[in-house]
């Protein structure tokens, strides 16, 4: 315990000094606000863009505060996903790959300990970033489209961070098995993305982590609630205890590079 | 124009705009005090300030170097 | 009476069909200073982090005897500085001391003791508070010293502590060592012999995975120097084929020769000089110089690394 807050108070300094506690909560703040403002905005920004033949009106269905939401999650999944993956994909293989890590394990330290203080970090990260993008999503929509239904909102957010944890853990698994950066970020986000699109071709009894931001997105917009979030949860869940034993033995049989 | 800006909420856009400012002096201000990054300063300083928050993201991403 | 601190027997790494350690045995007593000596890619850097629980051993035991009876864990009596070590650049020197300290055992108040204590101790009491990414190769290889120590361990591994280092580098690491080996056991891998005579007293010498020499210096020193008569002549014709010559007269046992310098093995010094002097001088053959005396440690290493 006390060297598993050893570990994470070196993380969290770590984190500090390179601005990432900053930048990728602000990254996700201006996602989450971004899109009730452009949705406010768009039949503004099209008539003034004055390409429109005379006369010609445009009538656009003002989208309700539900759909908007939805639509930040969509953001969320796309470039969020991709700046989430970015941001901890050498948690583990830097300090491998730089050599720091030959004289931390020459040191009688624990390596659950280790991956322990590793996965504490990178969900730190992503649940403060996600909840608040979240929030300001919550808020601009409420500001400028219109109500949100309150339990609904808190239940889709709720699955969506699952998912969000589940990709993180996913990319710390990758990062203890490979030393690339770069085929880290393209292997952990090419599974989360080939999981979420493959949601829509499975069938609904195949539970899979794939199916949260699926589920969330409907817990926001469709009239009948879905069914299947429990058992997704649950296997997301297993699926990231599986990442972290795999992880911190990894760490534990290859403690250098160099 | 005087209806569109009439009908911009002012106090919502405007924080969009500091948090946009926040970020690009981060940058700035990490890359100010960076030892090693990948690529010249000067070319990392036009795209944090032109690239909005996409050239600051691209610089903490790409430009700085973590492990020495 | 001194006691055996390290006993490695057998020890053995293959990677795939690649054997890079071949089985080596050997023992470091309590209070010694060691010098793993030996060749590029023969086999030190792996031992060491087989040493080091880094690395796992294909075969064979390592035992570290504290008070005489072997330790399951030997990472908290052991001190490890790699080669050419890498440090956490947005880290000051003094937070890395603390948090290495803390990592080893210590308490938050003895790791901070420790740490004002070793930053001075290696000369970087005013630089502690800057960040390592601004640090010279010579200030990382100190700190490197300072992390390995902080918890004081019975027994300090380094690999190649000064072989990167500039002159004056290399002599502080070098001053600091005979300082730390007074109070501590040291094993430390260099391809240097000359940094392994300055402060070693044990040495090992090892070529492509196997020892091929070992023992104390002073023993190692007697054993296998041999007689050795050193010539220099002129640059002229006649003078380089009497070298030639000279090589195979029947005193000599062994001759190497290069360009105007020969180095002779003999039975007998003595003899052979006075024998090579008057054949030179009915031959009207000018010596530039004859040196008399036996081999050094650097020719026994040369040899050993060679053959």
């Amino acid at each position: 315990m006390r060297q598993f807050l050893l570990f994470f108070r070196k993380e969290m300094l770590e984190m500090g000094r390179s601005f990432k506690w900053l930048w990728v909560p602000l990254v996700f703040l201006m996602l989450g606000i971004m899109q009730p403002v452009v949705t406010r905005f768009m039949p503004v920004i099209l008539e003034s863009s004055g390409n429109m033949p005379k006369g010609m009106t445009i009538t656009i269905d003002p989208p309700s505060g539900m759909e908007v939401m939805a639509q930040t999650l969509g953001q969320f999944n796309s470039v969020g996903l991709m700046i989430l993956v970015l941001s901890i994909m050498t948690l583990i293989s830097g300090e491998r790959q730089s050599g720091v890590s030959q004289m931390i394990f020459a040191k009688p330290v624990s390596y659950l300990s280790y991956a322990a203080a590793k996965w504490a970090i990178m969900l730190s990260l992503v649940t403060a970033s996600f909840v608040l993008g979240y929030a300001g999503a919550w808020y601009y929509t409420v500001q400028m489209i219109g109500s949100v239904e309150t339990a609904a909102a808190l239940k889709a957010a709720l699955l969506y961070m699952l998912w969000l944890w589940f990709t993180g853990s996913l990319t710390l698994f990758m990062s203890s098995l490979m030393n690339s950066a770069a085929g880290i970020a393209f292997v952990s986000l090419g599974a989360a993305i080939l999981l979420s699109m493959a949601s829509t071709w499975l069938p609904r009894y195949a539970y899979s982590p794939g199916f949260l931001p699926e589920i969330s997105v409907q817990w926001l917009q469709a009239s009948e609630k879905p069914t299947g979030d429990l058992g997704a949860a649950i296997l997301c869940l297993m699926c990231m205890i599986f990442f972290f034993m795999i992880a911190a033995y990894q760490v534990k049989i290859r403690k250098s590079n160099v | 124009m005087d209806t569109i800006n009439s009908s911009i909420p002012w106090s919502l856009i405007m924080p969009i705009i500091v948090l946009q400012l926040i970020l690009a002096v981060v940058g700035l201000v990490s890359l100010y005090k960076a030892e090693a990054i990948r690529g010249p300063k000067w070319l990392w300083v036009i795209i944090i300030l032109c690239g909005n928050i996409l050239g600051s993201v691209a610089y903490f991403i790409i430009g700085r170097k973590d492990a020495s | 009476m001194t006691r055996t601190l390290l006993q490695v027997r057998d020890l053995s790494k293959r990677f795939r069909e690649r054997e890079v350690v071949k089985g080596i045995t050997f023992s470091i007593a309590e209070g010694s200073c060691a010098a793993l000596l030996g060749p590029n890619g023969a086999g030190k850097t792996t031992t060491i982090r087989m040493l080091t629980g880094l690395l796992q051993p294909s075969g064979g035991s390592i035992k570290l005897l504290i008070n005489g009876s072997p330790t399951t864990d030997r990472r908290p009596y052991i001190g490890f500085l790699p080669q050419m070590p890498v440090f956490y650049p947005w880290m000051t020197g003094a937070e890395f001391l603390l948090y290495a300290g803390e990592l080893a055992g210590l308490t938050n108040r003895e790791a901070k003791r420790e740490t004002g204590e070793w930053l001075e101790a290696v000369g970087l009491r005013d630089e502690g508070k800057r960040r390592i990414g601004g640090y010279s190769g010579g200030m990382k290889q100190r700190l490197g010293l300072a992390q390995a120590l902080i918890h004081r361990p019975k027994l300090l591994i380094l690999d190649e502590p000064v072989s990167a280092l500039d002159p004056t580098g290399r002599k502080d690491v070098l001053t600091l060592l005979q300082r730390i080996r007074r109070e501590t056991t040291v094993l430390f891998s260099t391809h240097v012999l000359h940094d392994a005579e300055e402060i070693c007293d044990e040495i090992l010498m090892i070529r492509s995975g196997a020892i091929a020499l070992q023992g104390s210096l002073e023993h190692v020193r007697r054993t296998h120097s041999e007689p050795v008569i050193r010539l220099e002549v002129g640059e002229d014709e006649a003078s380089r084929s009497w070298l030639t010559a000279a090589c195979s007269k029947n005193f000599v046992i062994h001759s190497e020769v290069s360009g105007r310098r020969a180095k002779l093995r003999v039975e007998n010094v003595e003899q052979a000089s006075l024998a090579l002097m008057a054949d030179a001088a009915s031959r009207r053959i000018m010596i530039r110089s004859l040196e008399a005396g036996r081999s050094t440690l650097e020719d026994l290493f040369l040899k050993v690394v060679q053959s």
